[in-house]
């Protein structure tokens, strides 16, 4: 047969051609366009152009820029800690379980000041107190009023720290709760100070039995709030941005412990670096609602929950951040500790800072909810999902959500399942596979960030629309196990945050000429970043003042993202 | 109208429409094994190496001097001690250019005097230019020249003498 022959055609061929095109058209065009340009996702850090010898070049976000002058506060108003507390936005919100304007707020600070001058006989840069209270509205005002009559506080990150501190810092008065006055007593005793102490109970003092007290005086928080609303406030004398408010103490993974000096500026210069973590058009705003996992005792807890104040969000933390626990109540992991927010009265919460355990939790409990709805759709939105995600792209939205996502959620978070849009982890190892489903069961922004004791806000912060999934590389050889595991399987965590710059020491210079990615000692610095008590004389040349070492090894990819082996954390 | 599917350009449509229809409602979702050099190839993509950076080294007059960028080499002057990355300035300071004399070498006492003169240049097996004998304003204007080269070259080592290493 001739080939025209072959080639007949007849209408079915029209159809069929346009079906064809349209289709043609709809599989090629129809793509999704990713949330961020990959090029921006290949130059995360900018990099100084000459190193030490055995030490890396220093890395800064490249949005700040090795020429540009990292943030110290989140708008020009705020030098001090009060200042975080805007006094003309008079909006109600929630923080724990307490709704309460600025204004208000400013006012139970000023009157705890005041009597806390007065019926604890603080002096101003001469007391110190010790802050051990659970997180909540307490806290928060012991804070504020301590830090704007210029007495540092001390925070402890876990209670093994009090004999320690209470011997070798001794504070002026401590502020506790009334469950867990007894045992302050017992271990102030132990210490057989002769000295005066002054302890001020939160909470109800009656129903206890207390031992006799010889040169201890306690007050109660209420009396301090009465006695300080009713005697007029002389105008406080504003402090200075750079003087110590606190200092944080904590354990070392060698079974030390250190201490974190943090001034105003600090604090600051950490709410606009975590200010930063959400993208300019998804900004934090008084319509959210922050819950955190982190104890208001560490800086970078502190930092969130003065950002939640700042921006005029409502605020929670979960109850592993307790402080003090009762003595048989179990130690909370993932969504059981999520769910304990509920007993509070904020509303549902839109951005969680969360660690990997709650995470997990999170992203297996809707995995598996989803897939007992119906094993082919979940199937189906899976593989469309995880498409959309190769390409760059996620929402919340799509057709997939409504049909099996959005119901597992509501299952799994509640009611307020869907007005959570985005998700801070970090303090704590997150491997590389479990973020990807993670950012399919939730769809929103995960950020995956990097915190430590010695610092107010994130040390690295991914970009918040990143979606790139790296295959788990081959372990490139490396000389103690604990790297070559962090490195090959968790995730990356972005490059510095915008007013951090990092740099690595100890470094193979051979390999790294060689074009080998630098793996050292991490080192860290800038305006967020406090001065430990142990830390030495600071050398006089520019370059080399105020480095902080972490204690933790960290690996830079060439993408400006660095891997962080995780040593000594929160 | 007729329908005929066995002619072979309507079985070839269909089996296109088959095949595009496949695709749209079971897109390909594995990540791909090696991660891509290039933006254009993919979305997850890694940068094949890191942004140069120099490191720091110490020079003497005899390792300094080959880095006239002759044969593509790095171009390096020294002023005071301090070393300074130019190869940005092929065009002046490369083998053809103005001031080429300096190349490789320590510019102090020209940058001082302002001249490109090859008497401005001391031997690379003699000590260093003490500069002793120059006025204040010289050293001014080679301190300001230290600025200059700082803020638009790299600084990327020191010199010392020839037997300090």
């Amino acid at each position: 047969m001739a080939l025209s022959d072959y080639l007949v055609t007849d209408d079915l061929t029209i159809i069929l051609a346009l079906v064809a095109a349209g289709l043609f058209l709809l599989h090629n065009l129809y793509k999704p366009q990713a949330l961020v340009h990959p090029i921006l996702l290949g130059r995360q850090s900018d990099v100084a152009r000459v190193r030490n010898p055995t030490e890396s070049a220093v890395y800064r976000n490249y949005s700040t820029g090795m020429l540009g002058r990292f943030p110290l506060r989140p708008s020009k108003d705020q030098h001090v800690l009060l200042d975080l507390v805007k006094p003309d936005a008079d909006a109600p919100r929630s923080l724990w379980s307490t709704k309460i304007t600025n204004p208000e707020l400013r006012e139970r600070v000023a009157n705890i000041g005041a009597g806390l001058m007065r019926l604890a006989g603080l002096a101003p840069q001469e007391s110190n107190v010790l802050l051990l209270l659970n997180d909540g509205i307490e806290f928060l005002l012991a804070d504020l009023a301590l830090a704007s009559s210029s007495i540092p506080s001390f925070t402890l990150s876990s209670l093994s720290l009090l004999s320690t501190v209470l011997e070798n810092h001794p504070p002026s008065a401590i502020i506790t709760q009334a469950d867990f006055l007894t045992q302050l007593l017992e271990h102030v005793y132990d210490i057989n100070e002769s000295n005066n102490h002054t302890i001020i109970v939160v909470g109800d003092i009656d129903s206890l039995k207390l031992p006799r007290l010889n040169n201890i005086k306690i007050v109660p928080w209420d009396d301090l709030e009465r006695e300080g609303a009713s005697v007029e406030k002389a105008a406080l004398p504003v402090p200075d941005p750079n003087e110590v408010f606190t200092v944080s103490f904590f354990e070392t993974p060698s079974g030390g412990y250190e201490g974190v000096q943090l001034t105003h500026q600090n604090l600051t210069a950490g709410v606009a670096a975590t200010r930063a973590l959400m993208p300019p058009s998804n900004a934090i705003s008084p319509l959210d609602t922050i819950i955190s996992a982190y104890s208001l005792s560490t800086p970078y807890g502190r930092t969130i929950a003065y950002t939640a104040l700042f921006e005029g969000t409502g605020f929670a933390t979960v109850d592993s951040t307790k402080l003090i626990k009762r003595d048989d109540a179990p130690s909370l992991t993932g969504l059981k500790d999520l769910r304990t927010t509920a007993n509070y009265r904020t509303p549902s919460p839109t951005i969680l800072f969360v660690r990997p355990d709650h995470l997990d939790s999170l992203s297996t409990s809707i995995l598996h909810e989803a897939k007992r709805s119906s094993w082919l759709l979940h199937n189906l939105a899976w593989r469309h999902k995880l498409a959309n995600i190769l390409e760059g792209f996620i929402t919340k939205q799509s057709l997939w959500d409504r049909l099996v996502f959005d119901s597992a959620r509501v299952k799994v978070m509640g009611q307020g399942a869907g007005t959570v849009r985005a998700v801070i982890v970090s303090g704590g190892p997150l491997e590389a596979q479990a973020l990807t489903p993670a950012r399919i069961a939730l769809s929103v922004p995960v950020i995956n960030a990097h915190s430590h004791p010695l610092v107010a806000g994130p040390v690295f912060a991914s970009h918040a629309l990143d979606l790139q999934t790296f295959p788990t590389s081959n372990a490139a050889p490396s000389p103690s196990a604990a790297d070559a595991y962090a490195f090959t399987y968790l995730a990356p965590v972005g490059p510095p945050s915008v007013n951090v710059e990092a740099k690595l020491t100890g470094l193979d210079d051979a390999a790294v000429e060689a074009g080998a990615d630098p793996i050292g000692a991490l080192h860290v610095r800038g305006p967020s970043v406090g001065r430990p008590l142990s830390a030495e004389e600071e050398p006089e040349e520019e370059e080399l003042r105020g480095w902080r070492a972490t204690g933790e090894r960290a690996k830079v990819a060439p993408n400006g993202t660095f891997k962080v082996a995780i040593g000594s954390k929160v | 109208m007729a329908f005929d599917l066995g002619t072979p350009v309507n079985t070839a449509l269909l089996l296109y429409i088959f095949y595009a229809i496949q695709r749209i409602i079971f897109p390909s979702s594995s990540v791909p094994k090696t991660v891509p050099n290039e933006f254009k190839h993919g979305y997850t993509w890694m940068p094949k190496s890191h942004p140069p950076t120099l490191l720091f080294q110490t020079y003497t007059p005899k390792t300094l001097a080959p880095f006239n960028g002759e044969d593509g080499k790095r171009i390096l002057l020294a002023i005071k001690g301090v070393v300074y990355d130019v190869t940005a300035g092929r065009n002046f300071y490369g083998p053809s250019g103005m001031y080429a004399n300096f190349a490789g070498r320590d510019a102090s006492r020209g940058m001082a005097k302002q001249s490109f003169e090859e008497s401005m240049l001391t031997p690379i097996d003699q000590p260093l230019d003490k500069l002793e004998d120059l006025t204040p304003e010289e050293i001014e204007n080679m301190k300001g020249w230290m600025e200059h080269f700082s803020s638009k070259y790299i600084i990327c080592g020191r010199l010392v003498e020839n037997d300090a290493v």
